[in-house]
């Protein structure tokens, strides 16, 4: 029993840790911390962080600007319903990507069963292109250039849409969010073995799409 | 330089970890040397590096100026949305509470009332009781039934029985 009790305090000792070094290696665990205990302000501070990168992923996830708005939305909405939970297991990143990845592939599940139309690869939203964007047709500065480049991106859009759905969440968090194999098998549930098959079956797949546009 | 069979799938994989830097050290050089010594690991290299750059030419999204805010607007009202509900909630079950109270109460009066307060006989219960009833008086008189039994023992009498003699 003394034994028993004695393992547990390690344990607890240990998870306590490690919630300690991560909320002091990773400032966004402290924040997320602020967050579940009601500090004000906190929660508008981590969407401000966050949105950029959310937003972004969810856009290469579903290719629709004002859907992947409302599944970041959605995503920072379970955040916060979830704070009360919120345990320093990982990075902070990595919990919320889990989140942002099951609202995705849900999403991405229900729209097969029903017949949408997607939008081009070059859609910017109801306001059309955004400055960034039209900097890079005016750099070229030929018509030609700026064809090239939508004409890339549709190819582009359309080999990511080729691939299935946990290639696609694999190579978008691979590929934009800088993450490694056992991150990405964290945020998606697999071994780092199974992502590393993944990432090999979507990375062909991509080439074999891009062939003609790769030269 | 000799040209080595077409990568295997195993070998793809391998390849890619490796532009990817999940190689460790060892299988990192094993797969630098096969890279220098094979044209088709090389090219294959190559085709994959290419289509991996080209993911750079989709649109980046940035999220629409009100999005904070919106986000904040969302949380808040799905909070209150939340508080009423759980009030609601709460409002229901001390309502469920108060009429399952009423209804235990009304069964426990219904209950007493059936089992305690006395009621009019019915005809079925006077003609199964009929003959007690014709003999209510004479059994008024004994205490008990066991006293009536013992009167009609046929011997209780018999010695004492002075027109028995003879």
């Amino acid at each position: 029993m003394e034994a028993d009790l004695a393992t547990r305090d390690v344990t607890v000792a240990a998870i306590g840790d490690t919630s300690a070094q991560l909320s002091l290696r990773d400032p966004d665990v402290r924040l997320m911390i602020a967050v579940r205990d009601d500090v004000p302000g906190a929660f508008e501070e981590l969407v401000e962080a966050y949105q950029h990168r959310l937003v972004g992923v969810m856009r290469h996830l579903i290719g629709n600007a004002s859907e992947a708005e409302d599944l970041a939305q959605e995503t920072f909405l379970r955040v916060y319903r979830a704070r009360k939970k919120y345990r320093a297991r990982c990075k902070f990143s990595t919990w919320l990507f889990t989140i942002a990845n099951n609202l995705a592939l849900n999403w991405l599940r229900g729209r097969q069963r029903k017949p949408t139309v997607s939008l081009p690869a070059h859609d910017s939203g109801p306001l059309g292109p955004r400055p960034a964007e039209q900097l890079v047709v005016a750099r070229d500065g030929s018509p030609s250039g700026g064809l090239r480049r939508e004409e890339l991106a549709d190819a582009v859009r359309r080999a990511v849409d080729g691939l299935n759905e946990r290639q696609r969440m694999a190579v978008v968090l691979n590929k934009f969010e800088d993450m490694n194999y056992a991150e990405i098998a964290e945020v998606m549930g697999l071994t780092t073995k199974a992502v590393k098959s993944l990432l090999n079956r979507a990375r062909t797949n991509l080439r074999e799409a891009l062939q003609g546009y790769a030269g | 330089m000799t040209q080595e069979p077409r990568l295997s799938d195993d070998d793809r994989a391998e390849l890619i970890a490796y532009l990817d830097g999940e190689l460790d050290e060892a299988a990192a050089r094993a797969m630098e040397a096969r890279l220098g010594r094979d044209a088709a690991a090389r090219a294959e290299a190559d085709a994959l590096r290419r289509a991996w750059d080209l993911l750079d030419f989709l649109p980046h999204a940035e999220p629409s100026p009100s999005f904070t805010h919106r986000t904040l607007e969302r949380v808040t009202a799905r909070h209150a949305a939340a508080a009423t509900g759980m009030s609601r909630r709460r409002r229901w079950g001390a309502a469920a509470g108060w009429a399952a109270g009423l209804a235990a109460a009304a069964a426990a009066g219904f209950a007493a009332v059936t089992l305690l307060v006395p009621r009019e006989p019915t005809d079925d219960d006077l003609v199964r009781d009929l003959r007690v009833l014709e003999n209510k008086r004479l059994y008024e008189q004994v205490d008990s039934v066991e006293f009536l039994k013992a009167l009609d023992q046929p011997d209780l009498f018999g010695d004492d029985n002075p027109e028995a003699g003879g």
